[in-house]
């Protein structure tokens, strides 16, 4: 399979199929012995309505028959409904698979226009909602018509006048449904789910930023937009609500039995007196005549359930249908690990570019320290390392090779980074650590722990290298962030893109940062965006970034000595710092 | 169920609700009563004379209309209860969620609360608009049906009578069997949920770890443990089905060999016979819906559980008549603080007069943000009292403990929604010119200026598209809004680079000027300038006093600013 290209919903199910079908046939099978024995009692009335001597032996077989079907129906159906929801779930983790899958390809930037709620909600609640689709539907839905059909057949044979007449609760019922689905009532529908997914992300958002929502608590208005998402939902919801109920509720009393019995002994009744239908032609419809309503009813039954799964399938389908990071189809490896980015330019949507032509190189074993104004483009430059994106124009290439046609496995062996925005999973710190490295030696994570300034801090921690984050401790910003350093300094890559502002936290990760890039000096390509004045003297070359563009690179004494706007960056930025040191 | 409903959301709702269930067991039973007229319609038409039979159908024909009118009013009353429920409920939850301690919110609540408050409460609520009346008839229709049948003949009706305690049973035990499956279920559901949104937001880190989803275990077990707690839920339903569909086949084969036996034997009229087996027929399909039905209730009912247990969780106690404080002097005494087996501040005390600053250095982990909290009451304390201007924080009411106090925090998160918006949050009546102050004074305008959309950009989920200095200066104006008398930092210029960090320190003067203060930081600029410094520790306070004799003390705080000194 491509990745780039979304499987299509059938090419997914495919290998479902045999277990759909025997799901149908034995649903099938099941229903229409279940008419064995409603049959057995129109059969019994038959016999005993008769004039003349019973027959015993005949009235034993037919119970015997109708017993029989009973039986049948019960071991076919649960053997259905076993099986239907076996599958189902095989699906459904097909399903979350797959959008995983897909999400763990799309580029980082489509994130940033997303909630995490309503995606999270996709990959749960969206997956769930299939589940008629998958358990109940192929086989409710072909027995619900089957069945009548069966019935119908046999009831025309008996009396073809009382049969139209048992149509009429159905044809009433079926007047209504178009009411249900005008186009008015489709939008509703939208408009509801839309709503749906807004108090999902609000409240997504309501109990993480829960420590604002109490600082400005007050009565309550922090947490308005929560407020105003449900309200809007309850708003639309009842409008749905009541715009069917009406109709709802006159279908149901439309295909109630006790309407639909009416209706069979009223047309009875005149049948008998006046048409000649014999008494005991009458019993089939009491007991068939019933059944007759099943399609209706399953449709109006399931048809939420239905029309909520096929909304939940559509946004499955979006998410699948992302195009994800275009992986190479002949994945070329890297020559050496000297960096270079070539007239880059980007920009996060289409009317403001935020790298603007942007031609770098990082030779091997050097330091390259990036400064500038903040909204520059300096985390924006070296996201691109990473491919957290690809850029609009021009190219980024490691060892000589356009990231873009470079393996996955290929590039991340090669480039770590330590950014600000640390994310540590719920899991040990070991797992945090050796993330990308799933089976590091643990006396290499310890080192690495070491290295990072984190290791005694963890052997503090309730399980030591056990400790599950974010269960059983909480880790300060400084902490996480070492956490972090001792991730990339783990994986050993020979690139390392550092975000400086990371060591702000507090000194011991400055000191463990500081350490780390004195270590690892001279062995690595190392792209930092410095905040440290020590740091861009250190460097082997600086580069300024305003505005998306170089405006001055060069070895950091040289540039000084220039006097130009990296002297003037510098002098401005001495006095901020000044009494730092 | 209902009970359980009533409780969790106050009892303003019970009469509409009680109400709305007498409707619908009125209607049940109006149609197990309307098939009584079935036996003599049926015995006239298979008798001699089917003439006789008019008048019954005509009884029958306004019995079923009793019945529709029911059916009908009882639906719309069940429509409109679910919505006003859903309404309150939503509110209940939303309100309480505010209430309840920070401490509680760990990592995978987000996940968990998230789903609950969406599609939870709806699951929930839905049950009385979508389920009770058909879980009603289903179980009253059939028992109404079987009071008929003995009326007209014991025999059978007694035969069926045998079925109900059996059917009961099975309901009730396939219920337990059910739900505990059903829980797991949930839980692993919410566990997949968070795992998810872990796995979204991770993504950078995840991918430069090479870990696309084949390779991250932690999501893909969550996913496999959802699917098989999925799986055993349906095997222990199905088995309470398929006992259920038993039963009440055995009863309706019992019934046909009874009625032809007794036929047979000549002890009763033929139409009776087929009366009642018609009326059997009738009883058997609902009740094979009944599992069906109180599969979705039980589930309904799960959710209602996971609503009940939130909401029973306290809140941090209000006081009955709230104190208010005559200045705005802060006090901890022997304040000792515990978060799960950990003690986090042990026997703390100190105090800071109206006015002065004070400073909070140590090592991660030794509770220094755990005393801002105490002070903001995002937790209550385990002993000791922590006071502000000698009123205890407790005996405040939380409107006017937060009135006195703005909080400017290390993480800065914003709602998403446009910068003025996250401004105003400060102060929601503000006019424009104090809303524009506040933001020159914390720099923001610059920011602003810079933005495509200006003032009204959107600052996307958590604020992800501001970088953190501009989030953090979006705080630190929000908190010049307020202008609350007491500034609470919690290493606000951490993880910012100089430019910003200048430009925060200067909104931070400005914030700090003629307040109290109580900041923790490890940025010796700030330190330096205030009026007392502690230095905490694994809980407790180590030393204390102003910065220049703490430095000639040459203890910890001494080692810790040099450490600090070598770093930059």
């Amino acid at each position: 399979m491509n990745a780039t290209e979304s499987p299509s919903m059938t090419r997914l199910l495919r290998p479902h199929v045999p277990s759909f079908a025997a799901v149908v046939v034995l649903q099938v099978i099941g229903a229409v012995a279940g008419l064995a024995p409603l049959l057995a009692v129109v059969e019994l009335g038959r016999t005993l309505l008769s004039p003349g001597p019973l027959d015993h032996g005949h009235v034993w077989t037919v119970v015997i028959v109708g017993a029989a079907g009973l039986f049948v129906r019960l071991l076919f159906t649960a053997a259905s409904s076993g099986i239907g929801h076996l599958v189902d779930g095989r699906v459904q983790l097909m399903f979350r698979r797959q959008l995983a899958a897909r999400l763990g390809r799309v580029p980082i930037g489509w994130f940033s226009r997303r909630h995490s709620g309503e995606l999270a909600k996709v990959v749960g609640d969206d997956v769930s909602a299939v589940h008629p689709f998958i358990a109940h539907t192929p086989g409710e839905l072909v027995s619900a018509f089957v069945v009548p059909l069966v019935s119908l057949v046999y009831l025309f044979t008996v009396d073809w006048r009382l049969t139209l007449i048992t149509l009429v609760p159905v044809v009433l019922a079926l007047a209504l449904v178009p009411l249900m689905m005008t186009p008015a009532r489709l939008r509703e529908q939208k408009a509801f789910d839309a709503a749906m997914g807004r108090i999902t992300s609000s409240v997504v958002e309501f109990v993480q930023g829960i420590a604002v929502v109490k600082a400005f608590g007050g009565s309550g208005r922090a947490h308005r937009r929560f407020v105003t998402a449900v309200d809007e939902f309850v708003g639309i919801f009842s409008r749905l609500v009541y715009g069917i109920s009406g109709i709802g509720a006159g279908m149901q009393v439309a295909l109630s039995p006790p309407f639909v019995l009416l209706v069979v002994l009223v047309g009875g009744t005149f049948l008998i007196t006046s048409g000649g239908l014999a008494p005991a032609d009458l019993l089939p419809f009491l007991l068939l005549g019933l059944g007759l309503t099943a399609p209706v009813a399953a449709l109006g039954h399931g048809f939420d359930e239905m029309q909520a799964a096929g909304r939940a399938v559509g946004r499955i389908k979006d998410v699948l249908a992302v195009p994800s990071l275009r992986e190479p189809a002949h994945p070329v490896t890297p020559r050496g690990h000297r960096v270079e980015l070539r007239d880059v330019r980007f920009g996060y949507d289409d009317d403001h570019e935020v790298l603007r032509g942007i031609d770098l190189v990082l030779e091997p074993g050097t330091v390259t320290a990036v400064v500038g104004p903040s909204g520059g483009g300096k985390s924006t430059l070296v996201q691109l390392l990473p491919r957290f994106f690809d850029p609009s124009h021009g190219s980024v290439l490691l060892g000589g090779v356009d990231l873009r046609e470079l393996g996955s496995r290929d590039l991340y062996r090669t480039v770590s980074f330590v950014f600000q925005d640390v994310r540590l999973l719920r899991a040990s710190v070991t797992d945090n650590i050796a993330l990308a490295v799933p089976h590091a030696d643990p006396d290499d994570v310890v080192r690495a722990a070491r290295m990072a300034n984190i290791h005694e801090r963890v052997l503090e921690l309730p399980r030591g290298y056990d400790t599950v984050i974010g269960e059983d401790v909480k880790l300060s910003g400084g902490e996480a962030q070492r956490i972090s350093l001792a991730r990339a300094l783990l994986a050993d890559a020979p690139v390392l893109v550092l975000d400086e502002a990371t060591s702000f936290a507090d000194p011991h990760t400055e000191q463990a940062v500081r350490q780390a890039l004195a270590r690892l000096a001279g062995e690595r390509t190392i792209l930092v965006i410095a905040h440290r004045l020590e740091t861009v003297a250190d460097a082997d070359t600086v580069v300024l970034l305003e505005d998306g563009v170089i405006v001055e690179r060069g070895a950091p004494a040289e540039l000084l000595e220039r006097g130009g706007r990296f002297a003037a960056f510098w002098q401005s930025h001495r006095s901020p710092q000044g009494d730092e040191l | 169920m209902i009970r359980m409903l009533l409780r969790v959301l106050g009892d303003e709702y019970a009469r509409p609700l009680r109400r709305t269930v007498a409707l619908m067991t009125a209607t049940a039973v109006a149609e197990g009563l309307s098939y009584a007229l079935l036996v003599p319609v049926l015995r006239a038409l298979f008798g001699s004379t089917p003439g006789e039979a008019v008048p019954w159908l005509v009884a029958f024909g306004v019995a079923v209309a009793l019945y529709a009118a029911l059916r009908y009013f009882s639906d719309l009353s069940g429509f409109r209860v679910g919505i006003s429920l859903l309404r309150g409920m939503y509110h209940r939850l939303g309100g309480h969620l505010a209430r309840l301690p920070i401490g509680w919110y760990d990592a995978r609540r987000v996940g968990q609360v998230s789903v609950l408050a969406g599609e939870g409460v709806l699951q929930a609520m839905s049950v009385i608009a979508h389920l009770l009346s058909p879980f009603i008839a289903a179980g009253v229709t059939p028992l109404t049906i079987v009071a008929v049948m003995l009326a007209f003949n014991w025999q059978m009706g007694l035969a069926a009578l045998v079925a109900v305690p059996v059917v009961a049973a099975i309901q009730v035990w396939s219920g337990r069997s059910v739900a505990a499956a059903d829980a797991r279920t949930a839980e692993r559901g919410h566990e997949a949920t968070g795992r998810v949104i872990e796995y979204l937001q991770a993504q950078p880190v995840l991918r430069a770890g090479g870990r696309t989803h084949e390779r991250f275990r932690l999501l893909d077990d969550s996913l496999r443990e959802l699917q098989r707690a999925a799986r055993r839920t349906v095997l222990s339903a199905l088995s309470g089905a398929v006992a259920m569909t038993l039963t009440v086949q055995a009863v309706f084969t019992a019934l046909l060999v009874l009625g032809a036996y007794l036929a047979l034997g000549g002890g009763i009229g033929v139409a009776e016979v087929l009366a009642v087996l018609v009326l059997a027929a009738r009883s058997a399909d609902p009740l094979l819906s009944l599992s069906d039905i109180g599969g979705k209730v039980r589930g309904a009912r799960a959710e209602l559980a996971r609503l009940d247990a939130v909401l029973r969780t306290e809140p941090l106690p209000e006081p009955r008549e709230p104190a208010l404080p005559g200045s705005h002097d802060l006090e901890f005494e022997s304040v000792t603080f515990r978060h799960g087996e950990r003690t986090v501040l042990d026997e703390v005390s100190l105090s800071v007069p109206q006015g002065q600053r004070l400073a909070v250095v140590g090592p991660s982990g030794a509770g220094k943000s755990t005393l801002l909290q105490l002070l903001a009451r995002f937790y209550d304390v385990d002993a000791g009292a922590v006071r502000l201007g000698g009123v205890d924080v407790r005996a405040m009411s939380s409107e006017a403990l937060m009135e006195r106090i703005s909080f400017v925090f290390q993480d800065v998160y914003l709602f998403d929604g446009t910068i003025e918006e996250n401004v105003r949050l400060g102060r929601p009546d503000a006019d424009d010119a104090d809303v524009r102050a506040a933001a020159t004074a914390a720099r923001l305008d610059e920011v602003i200026e810079r933005l495509p959309g200006g003032w009204a950009t959107n600052v996307g989920e958590g604020g992800a598209l501001l970088s953190g200095g501009e989030r953090q200066r979006v705080s630190i104006a929000r908190a010049l809004l307020k202008d609350a008398p007491i500034v609470l930092l919690d290493e606000v210029t951490s993880a910012l680079d100089p430019v910003n960090e200048a430009a925060v320190h200067q909104g931070i003067e400005h914030l700090m000027a003629g307040r109290t203060v109580v900041m923790v930081a490890h940025r010796m600029r700030t330190v330096r300038r205030a009026d007392r410094i502690v230095f905490l520790d694994d809980g407790g306070i180590v030393e204390e006093g102003g910065h220049d004799e703490l430095l000639r003390r040459d203890g910890r705080y001494a080692a810790f600013w040099n450490v600090s000194l070598n770093s930059s």
